[in-house]
């Protein structure tokens, strides 16, 4: 009956006329777009919060462990992040995602202090290798050891969460480092869940405090080694420098290893040098220089993007960046987020770049 | 007129000022941008279906009531031109140069957002956004010099088709959403033979099928909505279409038509500087007087110096880098062409009668600007 309505009104109206009046309607309705209310949000940690996010239809669901976009607006631009969700307890439908405020981070600050009880953000397509089942989606049996870093304990909670709702089939360990007590999320969760399973123990891993309780150590990864034995399945995520080590101490020890980092992309000052552009619709990956205008660098590599003025102001050339930093060459400003429309002739590459050619 | 040639030195600082001017309001641009194209697009979408439930409703409860028709009638036509007007000028013009892309809001991208009118978006983006945009009143290589249709400056070829532009003026006015959905297509090169049939078939065939939808969903769809009451609704949507027709061809004319507008031969922009481009663009340009009013129904047009100089800048921040502007090229001594929409559009009228004739020269003498 709803798409049935929906197919009559879209024969009606235009798709962005019915788009707006849906939108008028419920900020969270939408014909095209996935987009979710927040419906409660509370403290995680001394810095960070948690919200609980009500998807709308277009929305195609996750599995624990994956990880989904989040855009929300700062200052009238669209910013989007990744975050890890987990199922909400006791509200069917909803997901909940914890956001750590980054000092300096514009989503993070937004959506710490900002972000209220009724909003609507947009929310990606899961996406993700982190997950409880195989690829295939068959069911995967044996010990698990996680390693998580600072907010990189969202997928990893997703997952303990999952497999505690399965009664913890198979041993799990957890090793979760912070800098601080403060800082730790879930902290109760994860100690009550260690009370009612024996299968599942959790180790809080402090850098830069001492240890007082049982479960917590103190260290960083590589002063303290995990017990990793060869059976174990490890999933490892956080910052690149953790997983890195993660992944020179483990790897090779263990029955698999399957890892997720996130660092923003590294600038290197000046001009100089290559960097890899990756053409995301083509698949080709070609070494430009550092500063060249992308346009010129592209047809260099036999590339032929569209392009009209050659100067900045015509908008032919424009298309997306969906990761990288690039500079403007004329005003020298550098740009790290996601772009719907970046101007190849005016804009030279600072970092590996995707664009969407 | 106080035009003078600028020295290198002289066009290389006019290009940093005027590069001063884009750099701060582009390091302004925020919320308050966001809330008023927001605003904006709220606007075209409750006109619009209001004068649609105008048209509609007169035209039904007529039947009843036949007092209401004749003032839901006119009541709608104009709601449904001003949702039009406003969504072609304000709101699609100002989109499809990338002037929200900052935001990365997918309904407001450059890219892919499509208006409301004939023409496609597609051709837009070729024939205004880079053809215009970039070469400004240069002769041979702007097509909207006339739109190859009226010959407006005296440098233009007359030939004897001329004769007939007053008339042929009027015409294209009342049909001007055609006449930018065809001028893509270069008919007059495929008459000349310069064109293959093929091609004019492959480049027609994505115009015509946004024809179709636009005939479709105004003059067959929403008249049907009406049932037996149709006429009037589809004498409506056809009135409504027409205003804003006059209305955008009308403000589009004093753009770049009005006596002190300049062109420029195709010699005078080789190895052109930034700032000999910039000064191109505000000597092929002409400004509308009036305020805030003109500057929104106008889609900000009546900033059309400050549009060919920072075309990919929110059009709501022109009225108030047109103050900095203005002032800059007062120092630098060039013409800051503006006026009130009464008097540019009567020096429009006046070129398109006066070069009808095969007359060479205005009696103002040096239309061709300082190279």
């Amino acid at each position: 009956m709803l798409s049935r309505l929906s197919f009559a009104a879209q024969t009606l109206a235009s798709p962005p006329v019915l788009e707006f009046w849906a939108g008028q309607i419920n900020k969270s309705w939408s014909f095209e777009r996935s987009l979710a209310r927040v419906v409660a949000r509370h403290d995680a940690s001394a810095d960070a919060v948690t919200l609980i996010l009500r998807p709308n239809r277009k929305w195609r669901g996750f599995e624990p462990g994956q990880h989904v976009n989040l855009t929300v607006e700062v200052d009238g631009r669209r910013l989007t992040r990744s975050y890890s969700p987990s199922k909400a307890e006791g509200r069917r439908g909803c997901i909940e995602i914890t956001v750590k405020n980054v000092p300096g981070g514009s989503v993070s600050t937004h959506v710490c202090r900002r972000i209220n009880v009724g909003d609507v953000v947009e929310l990606g397509q899961a996406y993700g290798e982190m997950r409880v089942a195989d690829p295939e989606g068959r069911a995967v049996t044996g010990p698990r050891l996680f390693l998580a870093a600072g907010s990189g304990i969202t997928p990893l909670m997703a997952m303990t969460r999952e497999l505690a709702a399965r009664g913890m089939p198979e041993p799990v360990t957890l090793y979760y480092w912070c800098r601080t007590r403060a800082e730790t999320c879930f902290a109760s969760e994860l100690r009550a869940l260690a009370q009612r399973f024996t299968n599942f123990q959790v180790h809080f891993m402090l850098t830069r405090e001492a240890a007082l309780c049982d479960d917590e150590r103190e260290g960083r990864i590589g002063t303290v080694m995990p017990a990793a034995r060869t059976a174990d399945r490890v999933f490892a995520c956080g910052p690149s420098g953790f997983v890195a080590s993660a992944r020179e101490l483990l790897a090779a020890k263990v029955h698999s290893f399957v890892a997720e980092s996130f660092s923003p992309p590294a600038i290197e000052p000046g001009d100089t040098g290559t960097v890899r552009i990756t053409l995301a619709r083509s698949g080709r990956t070609l070494e430009v220089a550092r500063g060249k205008p992308l346009l010129v660098a592209l047809e260099e590599h036999g590339e032929t993007p569209a392009y009209g003025c050659r100067m900045g102001i015509c908008n032919t050339c424009a298309c997306p960046k969906s990761s990288g930093a690039t500079k403007h060459l004329r005003t020298g400003d550098i740009d790290v987020e996601p772009i719907s429309a970046l101007r190849l002739c005016v804009n030279g590459a600072s970092s590996d770049l995707v664009i969407e050619l | 007129m106080h035009d003078r040639a600028l020295t290198a030195a002289e066009l290389d600082a006019f290009a940093a000022e005027i590069d001063a001017v884009r750099a701060r309001t582009v390091a302004a641009l925020g919320q308050k941008d966001a809330d008023y194209i927001r605003g904006v697009v709220k606007t075209v979408r409750v006109l619009g279906l209001t004068g649609r439930a105008l048209l509609l409703g007169g035209a039904i409860g007529a039947a009843w009531l036949p007092a209401i028709l004749v003032p839901a009638w006119l009541g709608g036509v104009l709601l449904l031109a001003l949702s039009k007007i406003i969504e072609n000028m304000e709101l699609a013009h100002n989109v499809i140069h990338g002037q929200y892309d900052w935001m990365r809001d997918p309904s407001l991208n450059g890219k892919t957002y499509e208006w409301d009118i004939v023409a496609t978006s597609e051709n837009w983006r070729k024939t205004h956004n880079h053809q215009h945009h970039t070469w400004t009143n240069v002769r041979g290589m702007d097509d909207d010099v006339g739109y190859g249709l009226l010959r407006v400056f005296p440098e233009q070829r007359w030939k004897r088709f001329h004769l007939a532009q007053p008339l042929i003026a009027v015409i294209f006015a009342i049909l001007f959403e055609w006449g930018v959905a065809l001028q893509e297509l270069r008919l007059g090169r495929w008459l000349a033979g310069k064109m293959t049939t093929q091609k004019l078939k492959e480049d027609f065939s994505p115009v015509g099928r946004k024809m179709v939808r636009q005939v479709f969903k105004d003059y067959i769809l929403f008249p049907a909505l009406a049932g037996p009451f149709f006429l009037p609704v589809l004498l409506g949507a056809v009135a409504a279409n027409v205003l804003r027709n006059l209305w955008t061809y009308t403000i589009i004319f004093c753009g770049h038509f009005t006596a002190d507008a300049q062109t420029f031969s195709k010699e005078s922009v080789i190895g052109e500087s930034r700032g000999h481009w910039y000064v191109r663009q505000v000597r092929g340009s002409s400004n509308l007087s009036g305020g805030p009013w003109i500057d929104f129904m106008s889609g900000n047009l009546s900033h059309q110096i400050e549009h060919h100089l920072f075309p990919d800048v929110p059009a709501n921040r022109y009225a108030a880098m047109a103050v900095e502007v203005r002032e800059i090229c007062r120092r630098y001594g060039v013409h800051y062409n503006t006026g009130s929409l009464p008097k540019q559009f009567g020096e429009v009228i006046w070129r398109i009668l006066r070069y009808a004739l095969p007359v060479e020269r205005t009696v103002r003498v040096g239309a061709q600007a300082a190279a």
